[in-house]
């Protein structure tokens, strides 16, 4: 094997590619994302074996399979939860949720607030198409006031949710907004929100070409700025927390995007008891012992 | 068998369930036999509250009907309590608060005890008049106040030789009171028993089969599940309060497919909300424990009430088809054997295992041998570390007995990616873009039946799955569950008025080996009881067996079974 030959394979070797084929729409902002994660994985350095992608269920939840990692593609809106508990379990896997804004600020919005606050360390990419991809055009929670989707046909009346500010609110560590048509400025926030320690979260903008016909690429292009070249402080809560209601106030001309939110704190595993001593999967059986004091117990 | 039953009664917040304890501890140190049962509500203050505790010389399987010693501590406990008393029984009350009103003194012993004035006296706090009334009725029971104290002073110990002392003291002075004599004498055979309730046994049975990842909403009757867990958190567990029911399930699947034993638990409630969740575990083949642990419904129904009405529902929860066990522990000791099986069974079938609990069962505490803690066996199935084969790892491999091989993520070379969709033996998707498409029918046609063939695999492999003969006899009570125990009790009572009952008991119920459990129940007479209004038990066996069995017992008014209850009805029906 000749040389060129060798640094093939360990190419081959880190595009975390399963072989199979993503099953989006031509154009679909997913490919991006896609690509955006493998950029980042390829940019840690992280073996594939210690991966696990945790998605629920749309079409940004097929993210897991094109990946040659470990994964669980899960339940409508409960890829947080399942996540959650690889990682409890196995603290040495770097666990990755992705998801769609219908899974995770819809159904799943629960989880999300208590996720943040547990700060447990993962990293969840909301793949945000302001509209439900895979049942074919329904309104989301993200969906902006007015927009005609199968289930709204004559406008929505219902406020758009601020995923930035709730999760900001409800405790995440790492708070960042994307756009998937920016792929570069994308991947280095996922990058840096998977090497982040604690609950990182990314909202990306990752346009549905199909049934959205009202928040595409070139809408999301000719709004988004970046807060980083804006002079944002993303150590600074109140501000964060004001830029995440920004581009509703501006009616969404403009829309901020880059890192909202940044703070290190302890996460969930460095403080849990169990966990100091090492991850779950490792702590040993209980001896004779510890069984029989148990049993003491009841005596 | 000789068993006298002592109620403690009151209001929430007077002690009432400290006290039961109490006295369960001290009756199973001095070498006795112990059951014991509390009826409360779901209020934290006032409500009446009751724990009876019921004391022999052979093993109880039920905590009995009537009382022998009342403990009254307010006059709600006289008005409630008095339609329950045996001949001759003992009422304990303080005159200074409780008045036996409606209560015949030639017919029942009324003994006034001071209680809180002794209380006031000897320690200047109120709460202690529970503990001269507890002095008093272990005179009536002939129980000295040796085992009391040594109780006392390892509950109590840390707290310092103050409080131990006024406690001692307390006992003494209601033990000593005038007119209270021994008139109940159990035999004690000096055996010291260990004792606790069906959640506790569930829970160490957990433990000791390496379960250390436990995750719960609080919901009565599972709760103090999670309490356990959460006070052996420095011995290698995890307990994890959940946002909800959802959460508490996902976690639970989530941490096993990362390889840990794991478990979840709750009640009927949060069982329906876990339901889509159970098929998850079913179609990513990930091994899983649930407990559902039973109280009275629909709804919330009454929350600290038992029944067992969702035998049907756990059986046949969430949608689609997967193999799936669900067993029911038939007493306390059971209730540890199985949950330490359960986890086994999970791993080598990957599949759930549901639980199935009442209130009855996760509360009732009684007294008995040392469980075997150091002779659980643990099997985690077919767990790979190695990639055999070339190409990709086929985590849903098609195999003869429907098992296929395992691999916990960190694992090099096995990476997969278990999907909720119907998939082929990589975990490859053959649903959104290529259902309907004929290699994919022919993906879904395999892959359902490989995971179907679990069962075909589990009847083979396993006994368990049969009904039990416990006792012989003409004609048969027929249970599942926390209802076998009152059940033993009730075919002695019968047995001993001359009626030649047995006991067939169910505990694993699903699958059932049709076969075997027909050939059981033939040409046997039959009476199934069950704490439902509507016989799920024999719809089971019926939809199993095609028997039919026509004459039932069945409970749905919250209260629990005793053996006099079902052997009185039983003997309604021979007539
Ligand atoms: C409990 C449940 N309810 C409904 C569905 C149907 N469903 C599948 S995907 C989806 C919404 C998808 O929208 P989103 O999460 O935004 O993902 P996208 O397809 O847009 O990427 C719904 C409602 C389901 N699978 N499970
Ligand atoms: S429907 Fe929309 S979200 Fe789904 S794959 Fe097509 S473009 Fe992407
Ligand atoms: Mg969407």
């Amino acid at each position: 094997m000749s040389d060129s030959n060798q640094t093939a394979v360990t190419k081959a070797k880190q595009n975390f590619a399963s072989g199979i084929k993503p099953i989006w729409c031509p154009g679909c902002g997913d490919f991006g994302v896609h690509a955006g994660i493998v950029k980042a994985l390829q940019e840690i350095g992280v073996e594939k074996e210690k991966v696990a992608i945790v998605s629920g269920i749309g079409c940004s939840s097929s993210m897991p399979h094109p990946f040659s990692t470990y994964g669980v593609h899960s339940l409508h809106g409960r890829l947080l939860p399942v996540a959650s508990g690889m990682k409890l379990a196995n603290d040495d896997l770097t666990v990755i949720g992705t998801g769609g804004d219908g899974d995770g600020y819809g159904i799943g919005v629960g989880h999300l607030i208590h996720t943040a606050r547990r700060n447990i360390d993962i990293t969840y990419i909301v793949m945000n198409n302001e509209i439900y991809g895979l049942t074919t055009g329904q309104t989301s929670p993200t969906s902006l006031m007015g927009a005609k989707t199968k289930s709204t046909p004559f406008g929505s009346i219902e406020n758009p949710e601020n995923p930035v500010g709730i999760a900001i609110s409800a405790g995440a560590t790492y708070v960042a907004r994307a756009f998937s048509g920016d792929p570069m400025h994308m991947a280095t926030l996922i990058k840096n929100g998977i090497l982040h320690k604690g609950f990182s979260i990314i909202d990306v903008f990752s346009p549905c070409v199909t049934f959205n016909n009202l928040n595409t690429y070139d809408w999301f292009r000719s709004r988004v700025y970046k807060l980083d070249q804006a002079g944002h402080d993303p150590s600074d809560k109140a501000k964060a927390m004001e830029k995440s209601f920004e581009a509703e106030a501006n009616n969404w001309e403009k829309i901020p995007i880059g890192l909202f939110y940044k703070e290190e704190k302890p996460t969930y595993s460095s403080m849990d008891m169990t966990l100091q001593k090492g991850a779950l999967i490792n702590q040993p059986m209980p001896t004779k012992q510890q069984l029989g004091e148990i049993m003491e117990e009841y005596k | 068998m000789n068993s006298v039953s002592i109620r403690i009664a009151g209001a929430n917040g007077d002690g009432v369930e400290s006290s039961g304890s109490l006295m369960i501890r001290v009756a199973a140190k001095n070498g006795l036999h112990v059951f014991g049962y509390r009826g409360y509500q779901s209020i934290i203050r006032g409500g009446h509250v009751w724990y009876q505790v019921r004391i022999a010389d052979e093993r109880l399987n039920s905590h009995g009907e009537g009382i022998d010693i009342l403990i009254a501590l307010n006059q709600d406990a006289i008005k409630n309590q008095k339609s329950h008393l045996n001949d001759k029984a003992v009422v304990i009350f303080d005159p200074s608060k409780v008045k036996p009103e409606g209560i015949d003194a030639s017919k029942y012993r009324l003994v006034g005890v001071p209680l809180l004035d002794i209380a006031i006296e000897v320690s200047g706090d109120p709460i202690m008049r529970n503990v001269v009334a507890i002095g008093s009725a272990l005179k009536f029971v002939g129980i000295d106040l040796n085992a009391f104290n040594e109780v006392i002073k390892a509950t109590f110990g840390r707290k310092g030789d103050k409080v131990v002392q006024s406690n001692i003291k307390a006992a003494e002075k209601g033990y000593n009171y005038n007119g209270v004599e021994t008139v109940y004498k159990i035999k004690s055979d000096g055996k010291e028993r260990y004792t606790m309730d069906g959640n506790t046994a569930l829970s160490i049975g957990a433990y000791a089969a390496g379960c250390k990842f436990y995750s719960a909403y609080p919901m009565t009757p599972a709760s103090s599940i999670l309490h356990w867990f959460a006070a052996h958190e420095n011995k290698g567990v995890m307990p994890k309060q959940t946002e909800d029911e959802i959460a508490a399930i996902n976690m639970a699947i989530g941490a096993s497919a990362a390889g840990v034993r794991s478990m979840c638990g709750t009640s009927g409630g949060g069982f329906s909300l876990m339901v889509e969740a159970l098929g998850l575990a079913g179609i990513l083949e990930t091994p899983l424990v649930v407990v559902e642990s039973q109280r009275t419904g629909p709804s919330t129904g009454l929350p600290t009430k038992t029944e067992q009405a969702d035998l049907l529902f756990v059986m046949h929860a969430s949608q689609g088809e997967f193999p799936r066990i669900v067993v029911a522990p038939r007493s306390t000791e059971e209730s540890f054997d199985i949950a330490a099986e359960a986890f086994n069974l999970a791993d080598r079938y990957q599949c759930p295992v549901i639980i199935l609990m009442d209130l009855y069962l996760s509360e009732h505490v009684r007294s008995m041998e040392r469980l075997n803690v150091e002779g659980v066996t643990i099997d985690r199935g077919k767990v790979v570390t190695e990639q055999k084969e070339e190409g990709r790892f086929k985590r849903y491999l098609i195999t003869d007995d429907g098992v296929s091989p395992r691999a916990f993520p960190g694992t090099k070379g096995l990476e997969f990616i278990a999907p909720s969709d119907e998939h082929n033996e990589y975990g490859d998707l053959v649903s959104d873009a290529f259902a309907g498409l004929d290699e994919s029918v022919e993906v879904r046609i395999q892959m359902n039946a490989k995971r179907m063939r679990k069962i075909d695999t589990m009847l083979e492999r396993e006994s368990v799955f049969v009904p039990h003969v416990d006792i012989e006899g003409e004609q048969y009570l027929v249970t599942f569950g926390s209802t076998t125990q009152p059940a033993i009790e009730a075919v002695e009572l019968l047995k001993a008025k001359g009626h030649n009952f047995g006991l067939i008991s169910f505990n694993y119920l699903m699958p059932l080996d049709a076969e075997k459990t027909a050939k059981i129940l033939q040409g046997k007479k039959l009476i199934n009881v069950e704490g439902n209004s509507t016989g799920q038990l024999a719809k089971v066996i019926r939809m199993a067996t095609g028997i039919n069995i026509e004459r039932s017992i069945l409970k749905s008014d919250g209260e629990a079974f005793t053996g006099e209850l079902i052997a009185n009805e039983a003997m309604r029906l021979i007539k």
